[in-house]
């Protein structure tokens, strides 16, 4: 192999590195910096857009909620996420497992949960999603009732704009997680089956969770 | 001149070389006999590299992480895969040196 092919394959070794495991050049408070602005900005983007993060891997658009709800629930998918992690790796890992590395790269591999919210940033992609559900609901003869009739039925574009959201939102999400394994694995310097199966069962634990969680914050003020 | 590398491993087979013959640079006397390699001079290049590294930083895997431009687990955990490593080749030393 010639130098310039050696280098080339280096540097798109690189751009995938930072693509799927940042986490090989940040963690530590660097990360937990990072991942602190990526947070907060997911929950003021989610505020603008009305985007829920109702779940560590939940991802919802439109209810209304106060603008305090839209602040507690990508914080408490992280936190929960984190605390699990930390635990599990604890437990499997022989490395010394230092906290601030598992919160910071976890709070980092959310950055994707941001690319999700920013694609429900211009309104007509959420007037499309408005459009396409309440239609689909008008369709349904037992759910007709519920359709509100002051709402347009939605178009092609609406649909073509809607289901290219969809589709970006579940890329994302598929990215999310793998960023999500990659901090787990490089922070509590775990591999092979037995931290993937671990990782999966508290990924679902963290689900149930952080859904019990925000759900119980919003029935506890009356929402 | 172009630094010769230590040849570790036999290109024929692949077991672990040992030494035969050391050469005194002042006299050139020949000493012969079976000489195992020292195990740090038995880890590749690279991994010899890191850990002198980790002396200059002074056993600092911060500074370690700095001098790498990577993360402090990444070299955690390059150091624990190491010392996994070397605990295998010292356990089979050990087994080797039993036999004998």
């Amino acid at each position: 192999m010639n130098a310039e092919a050696t280098t080339n394959n280096q540097k798109r070794n690189s751009v995938l590195t930072w693509l799927f495991n940042p986490f090989y050049y940040l963690a530590g408070g660097q990360s937990l910096a990072m991942g602190i602005v990526v947070l907060g900005l997911c929950c003021l983007f989610g505020m603008i857009t009305n985007s829920h993060f109702d779940g560590v891997l939940d991802f919802h658009v439109g209810a209304e909620a106060p603008w305090w709800f839209f602040w507690l629930e990508s914080p408490i998918d992280w936190l929960i996420m984190g605390i699990l992690l930390f635990i599990g790796g604890k437990l499997l890992s022989k490395s010394k497992v230092r906290a601030i590395d598992v919160f910071g790269t976890q709070a980092l591999a959310r950055f994707p949960a941001l690319l999700m919210v920013l694609t429900q940033l211009p309104p007509v992609v959420r007037t499309a999603a408005l459009r396409v559900s309440n239609t689909m609901l008008k369709m349904s003869p037992q759910l007709a009732p519920q359709a509100d009739n002051g709402i347009a039925d939605a178009s092609a574009l609406d649909v073509v704009l809607f289901g290219g959201s969809v589709l970006l939102v579940l890329v994302m999400l598929v990215w999310m997680l793998v960023l999500m394994y990659r901090a787990y694995a490089v922070s509590c310097n775990v591999k092979g089956a037995k931290a993937i199966l671990l990782f999966i069962g508290l990924l679902l634990v963290g689900e149930i969770v952080s859904k019990i969680i925000i759900l119980g914050i919003l029935s506890a003020s009356g929402l | 001149m172009v630094d010769q590398m230590l040849p570790r491993l036999c290109p024929s087979c692949g077991a672990t070389l040992l030494v035969k013959r050391l050469a005194c640079r002042q006299c050139e006397t020949l000493v012969e006999g079976r000489f195992d390699l020292p195990l740090l001079a038995r880890l590749e290049p690279e991994e010899q590299a890191f850990l002198l590294n980790l002396l200059e930083t002074s056993g600092s895997l911060k500074g370690l992480a700095r001098t790498y431009g990577v993360s402090y687990p990444t070299v955690r955990n390059r150091l624990d895969a190491l010392r996994e490593k070397v605990r295998v080749m010292c356990e089979a030393d050990s087994t080797q040196e039993d036999v004998r």
